[in-house]
């Protein structure tokens, strides 16, 4: 997932709503065809439902170190 | 982007707060009764006096905060939406404010009359909130710890209710009960398969979260909710068969369960990637050894004789776990307080106004200040039990200041967000002209 990110946010040490605020300041900043890959510990419910409200597609990983890796980009 | 973050399930702001913002009334009171009361408010934990200051704490304070998360935590944690939430939480909240407020002045007074008023008002709202609790709950698979624990510490409510109404209404109709151990398995229940539970199944998810920590442990997680409510069960049956030596032991593993509840907390929250502890871990961490301490008391003073004879210890043991419960309460409210005021303000805004800043809502310092008071009262009271004439007028003015300062606190808040309301509205009308 790292390979196809052009933006990371590592927001593992961050609480709650830092992160979604972030992220949500990072992904006015990318581009159409970009893509954003955030980093957790934990999967964002929250967070889906506003991307789905906002237009965005996204795709989960968990990493072996109980990382929550989230690739998000713009929908078609 | 200002985007909407939709907890669809998420009840109003109100549903919860009205809870939390009574909670430190019943907290003051606590402090007025010890100045009224005076150093014999530390006689023993069967005076009227301990056994009103004992359900201003528990069925006052502890109940509305526990009740408030409860409503918040069903649907967002667990998704099990409560059927019209502000209509519970207005009777409910209603119904156990009065209660508690006669369950008090009931054992101040012992008057027949305010028992049996006491015994209707309670009943009605934890039934309502107990039967709109299972009702959410019925439907949701127990696919994680927490929701196991909701689900159990629901049980732990509703049998720790009957209990106190059972010796409630013994008391109101001069019922003939064994009222001296039903008094003491309605705290057990009370302590561990109600209040440890709940704080256990929400521990799991908020302690990470916002304490940035690991995870609990999975062998913990997995088995701590089903162990503490099959003891107290067990524990209940063999006191209530008479087996003495079997409701002994059974009663020193329910204690254990809690004390190690504590103990894994504390190892958790050791490692912590904070640089440095904020008021909310501070609370915990206070609590957390607060409850051990508690715990330690408990099995020393039922092993060794000498101990057990010392008459100041149930007191003591009590005043660490009450204070251990509060500390660990007001932890958890400066952390869902701002939280739920933010998330609110993401929506109201749609769009045309940035939510405040979380640090905004509920400033640090305030915290900070508050927490110092709120423990300075706490080691007062715990002076005041060894030495009742020093210490209760300092404990009781302290006590009365820490929480009309969180009562201030969380008011700020509540003005942070009804402002923002309002700068909306003016938004709205001004773009609307």
């Amino acid at each position: 997932m790292r390979a196809e990110a052009d933006k990371i946010l590592d927001a593992r040490l961050m609480e709650p709503p830092e992160p979604f605020v972030l992220t949500m300041e990072a992904l006015d900043t990318i581009g159409a065809d970009e893509k954003l890959l955030l980093l957790l510990s934990r999967e964002p419910h929250p967070l889906y439902r506003a991307l789905e409200l906002n237009g965005f597609a996204w795709q989960t990983e968990r990493t072996p170190d109980g990382t929550v890796e989230i690739l998000i980009w713009h929908k078609p | 982007m200002q985007a909407l973050l939709t907890f669809d399930q998420a009840p109003p702001l109100a549903a919860p707060f009205r809870f939390f913002v009574t909670a430190p009334f019943f907290a003051i009171l606590v402090g007025v009764l010890v100045l009224w009361v005076g150093p014999a408010a530390f006689v023993s934990r069967w005076t009227p006096a301990a056994l009103a200051l004992t359900h201003l704490v528990t069925a006052g304070f502890m109940l509305q905060v526990m009740l408030g998360a409860m409503v918040q935590v069903l649907p967002v944690v667990a998704g099990a939406n409560i059927v019209r939430p502000l209509l519970v939480a207005r009777v409910v909240h209603a119904a156990i404010t009065l209660g508690a407020l006669l369950l008090a002045a009931a054992f101040l007074s012992y008057e027949p009359l305010l028992f049996r008023l006491a015994v209707v008002c309670l009943a009605c709202g934890l039934e309502v909130f107990v039967a709109a609790a299972a009702y959410a709950l019925l439907g949701v698979p127990s696919t994680s710890a927490t929701i196991r624990g909701l689900k159990l510490s629901l049980i732990g409510l509703g049998v720790t209710a009957a209990l106190g109404l059972l010796l409630a209404s013994a008391l109101g109709w001069s019922l003939e009960l064994p009222l001296l151990q039903l008094a003491d398995l309605h705290l057990g229940w009370g302590f561990v398969a109600w209040s440890v539970a709940l704080l256990a199944a929400v521990a799991y998810v908020v302690v990470p979260m916002f304490q940035l920590t690991p995870a609990y442990p999975d062998w913990f997680t997995r088995g701590f909710s089903s162990a503490a409510l099959g003891t107290v069960l067990l524990w209940t049956m063999a006191d209530l068969a008479g087996w003495a030596s079997a409701s002994a032991l059974l009663a020193g593993a329910v204690v254990a369960l809690a004390a190690l509840f504590a103990g894994v907390t504390l190892n958790v929250q050791r490692r912590s990637k904070r640089a440095k502890f904020d008021a909310t871990q501070h609370y915990w961490r206070v609590a957390m050894v607060s409850a051990l301490a508690a715990c330690a008391l408990w099995l020393a003073a039922h092993t060794f004789f000498a101990l057990g004879q010392w008459p100041v210890w149930p007191l003591l043991c009590g005043v660490l776990l009450f204070g251990g419960f509060m500390s660990v309460m007001v932890g958890m409210l400066y952390k869902i307080v701002p939280f739920l005021v933010w998330m609110h303000l993401q929506n109201v805004g749609r769009g045309r106004l940035a939510a405040p800043n979380m640090k905004k809502v509920l400033a640090e310092r305030s915290m900070n200040g508050q927490m110092a008071a709120h423990f300075g009262s706490f080691a007062l009271l715990l002076l005041a039990v060894l030495w009742p004439v020093w210490f209760v007028y300092p404990a009781g003015v302290a006590l009365i200041v820490a929480n009309l300062w969180l009562l201030r606190n969380l008011l700020s808040a509540v003005g942070v967000y009804r402002q923002y309301c309002l700068k909306v509205e003016a938004l709205i009308a001004a773009q609307a002209g």
